[in-house]
């Protein structure tokens, strides 16, 4: 592996209160720290194998099949169960009770018995229970506008038409992954320390990786079963344009607000990695190509971007423009000369939107893996370690905290209606995560502990009028009700990135920018939300499948030693 | 039945929630019925005896009045629930050499993760008294001396907790962390649970169609 030389100090991480705003984690893109990423970059490096022991599906396309991944030390399984859905039961939301497809991730490879517990539990997912010997469980719907084309055009011996998988992207996909300990599984404590899970979220995204592989093969299957004259199968270059699709609710966002110190890894290595290629001094001959290669590429993946959300429209409008500006100002020799990317970084502060200042932020990372990779180590979190409050604090300086972290905050009028006009509660309906109107439905009663401004400024009045002991420990003994607060805003003292700067219960509230801050940590792309509160993405789409993951280079006549640029579409001139 | 540990600190939150403890005491509860049940101690029954037996005791009732003396609940028993996150509040203190007298304590045993909790933060050893046992908590682990049958003791009469030396090798079983699925009574479970039903909104057709805001068809 190439190194890279650190010319001059890495420059300043952007500020909490420019990164840790809404509207800008609503407009975070994927990039090489992307958990995707990061495990496909694993699975290569370690040459790691892939196997499909069962594969017993009939022709209706019911029955169960096993795909194992084979890494240095442990090996894993995606044990796959396929159902045969009436249409009518066909529904993304955690109140499902069928699906098309239910999935356990295995910790090795499963025996028959094992299979056969699994049988008995996974279809019914979270109604069943999983044991330590699993990882994760989730489940999968197909896409009914692709998936009965697919099949068709296959057993007729012809391809997939690509408008319409491009279009769609995904034959299934999933509806919840649920990982870490959920409805029986191993706790994610129990596995951290195994070098391939440190990251966060690898679990997950290796059990989406082998679905996908295992979703096309179904797909090739059905084909073969219903002509097996004339069936073909994908032609390999436009079977990695489907990815597995995820379509997410509500039960996504409040994990943001619940983990701040792990949420505050994520976003402080996403800033480390900026700075440092922000304080290169030059940038090579090599890297510029590579670097306006992804800029092009990355201009047609905002062209494939498909929603029928106008904000999202709206967006990507921007986004296409603010590509194309880029574009120029490149093609004018912005990256020639001293401290070419924080000159850039700046020029785009004052000329691209901030959906368009993200990509670029993503982008810039691209050429420099050697420079940035490593950060993907210091994503994860040990929770536990920040948990207890410090009592010893002085309270004055507890209320000073609350000036610096939670100073939007406090410039908030509470008393407006708007600024208080939801609630996030949890349903007793299979406990589905919502989102509700305060002034309107009579659920205040249930709220959850997801309003951290609010709580600020609450605690905040509280110390102003605080008499007794100056400690935490003595205000926190009269004000319980404040420990949950007073948790976070030591946390957040601590770790900049910890504390989300926006109103997350306001009447302005878009769910959908936590949803998508966190999907494209783990690699998404092509967010196309469904409402306010609801987005589809796509995941792995352009990657190597398991069985390509040693061989094959999925990008273009730019060299990428480590094959790590499949999540741009190459570019139509040289795509094959 | 077999739960994990992640499984077992979400029930204990929402059943502490459940029962009335504020959200940040209760998030105390959910990581204390964890941490015992890791060390093969019955954290989740102990912790549904003491939301039954405090449910609808206001915290005031339940909580040291007085904590510069012996700590005294004006109900008569201190709940180690919340007298266990005032003892971790006052971790630099003990660390420092100050010993804590509690008076009556129900369910003593739930406040040893708080102990633990305060030795992380200060890195100082600490024990824990109360009847014939004293346990000591070290960074390195727990080690418990005297009468064990203390451990599940439904109160106490008086605790202490002081600085203490650390013990060598603690070998005892309840410190081995158990990171498998552990077994916990499907009685104490099922109160748990009856608990942690109270924070969950009634199902209403409403809130099934606006709440969750799936849009336009997901069947597509």
């Amino acid at each position: 592996m190439k190194t890279v030389e650190r010319a001059q100090p890495a420059s300043e991480l952007r500020s909490p209160d420019v990164v840790m705003r809404l509207a800008r984690l609503g407009s975070l893109h994927q990039s090489r720290l992307s958990f995707m990423r990061v495990l496909l970059r694993r699975m290569k490096r370690e040459t790691w194998t892939f196997d499909r022991p069962v594969f017993e599906i009939d022709a209706n396309g019911v029955g169960t099949a096993v795909y194992s991944a084979h890494g240095p030390e442990h090996s894993y399984s995606l044990v796959a169960f396929a159902h045969d859905l009436p249409a009518d039961q066909r529904s993304d939301r955690v109140i499902a009770e069928a699906w098309d497809a239910t999935f356990t991730l295995f910790d090795g490879v499963p025996t028959e018995d094992d299979i056969e517990r699994l049988s008995w539990n996974v279809p019914k997912q979270e109604a069943g229970r999983i044991t330590a010997s699993e990882l994760s469980l989730s489940r999968a719907n197909r896409s009914v506008r692709l998936f009965d084309h697919v099949v068709k055009r296959l057993a007729a011996g012809q391809q997939p038409d690509e408008e319409q998988v491009e279009a769609v992207g995904y034959l299934m996909r999933t509806t919840a992954v649920y990982g870490s300990g959920k409805f029986g599984a191993a706790d994610r404590e129990a596995i951290c320390d195994r070098p391939e899970f440190r990251c966060p979220f690898q679990v997950e995204m290796l059990s989406v990786f082998l679905t996908r592989a295992f979703v096309l093969d179904l797909v090739e299957h059905l084909a073969r079963c219903r002509s097996p004259e004339t069936a073909v199968v994908i032609e390999p270059a436009r079977r990695r344009r489907f990815g597995i699709g995820n379509s997410t609710g509500l039960g996504m966002a409040p994990f943001l607000v619940s983990h701040p110190m792990l949420i505050n890894n994520w976003i402080v290595c996403r800033e480390t990695a900026l700075a440092r290629v922000r304080g290169l001094a030059k940038a090579s001959v090599d890297e510029k190509t590579l670097f306006k290669t992804m800029v092009s590429r990355a201009k047609r993946n905002a062209d494939l971007w498909r929603s029928e959300h106008s904000l999202q429209i709206q967006k990507v409008t921007m986004l296409k423009a603010d590509l194309a500006h880029l574009e120029a100002h490149l093609a004018a020799g912005c990256l020639e000369g001293e401290a070419p990317w924080d000159r850039l970084y700046r020029w785009a502060e004052d000329n691209l939107s901030i959906e368009g200042q993200e990509q670029l932020a993503s982008l810039m990372l691209e050429p420099y893996g050697a420079l940035v990779d490593d950060l993907a180590d210091a994503m994860c979190a040990d929770e536990d370690s920040a948990f207890r409050i410090d009592g010893s604090m002085r309270l004055d300086e507890l209320r000073k905290i609350l000036d610096e972290v939670y100073g939007f905050a406090l410039a908030i009028d509470w008393t407006s209606p708007d600024s208080q006009a939801r609630v996030w509660y949890v349903s007793e309906e299979k406990l589905e995560p919502r989102l509700g109107e305060r002034f309107e439905e009579p659920i205040e009663p249930y709220e959850q502990p997801l309003a951290p401004g609010r709580d600020a400024v609450g605690m905040a009045h509280d110390i102003d009028k605080w008499e007794g002991e100056p400690s935490v420990a003595a205000f926190l003994l009269a004000h319980p009700e404040h420990r949950h607060i007073a948790r976070r805003a030591q946390i957040a003292k601590k770790l900049p990135y910890a504390e989300i700067r926006d109103n997350t219960i306001s009447s302005a509230l878009l769910p959908i920018d936590l949803l998508r801050c966190k999907l494209s940590f783990f690699g998404a792309t092509h967010f196309d939300p469904r409402s306010d509160r609801w987005v589809r993405i796509n995941m792995f789409k352009g990657a190597p499948f398991p069985h390509e993951v040693a061989t094959v280079a999925t990008g273009d006549s730019v060299d990428f030693a480590d094959g790590d640029d499949w999540c741009y579409p190459p570019l139509p001139e040289v795509a094959t | 039945m077999s739960f994990s540990l992640n499984e077992i600190e979400a029930m204990g939150k929402r059943a502490a929630r459940g029962a009335g403890l504020p959200w940040g005491l209760a998030e105390e509860a959910g990581k204390a019925a964890r941490w015992l049940t890791a060390r093969g101690l019955p954290g989740a029954s102990l912790l549904a005896d003491i939301l039954s037996r405090n449910d609808k005791h206001d915290y005031g009732e339940l909580a040291p009045v007085d904590v510069d003396g012996v700590w005294q609940a004006p109900a008569g028993r201190l709940c180690p629930l919340i007298a266990g996150a005032a003892l971790c509040d006052r971790a630099a203190e003990i660390a420092g050499g100050r010993v804590i007298e509690l008076g009556e304590t129900a369910q003593p045993l739930l406040l040893l993760p708080y102990v633990a909790g305060a030795v992380k933060l200060t890195g100082a050893t600490i024990a824990i008294a109360w009847g014939d046992l004293v346990v000591t908590l070290s960074p390195d682990g727990e080690s418990i001396e005297g009468d064990r049958s203390a451990l599940t003791a439904r109160s106490a009469e008086c605790v202490h907790c002081r600085p203490a030396v650390p013990v060598d090798a603690p070998a005892d079983p309840a410190a081995q962390v158990n990171e498998l699925a552990v077994p916990v009574d499907a009685a104490s479970w099922s109160r748990l649970a009856a608990f942690a039903q109270r924070i969950f909104a009634p199902a209403t057709e409403a809130s099934r169609l606006a709440g969750a805001g799936a849009g336009l068809s997901d069947n597509n």
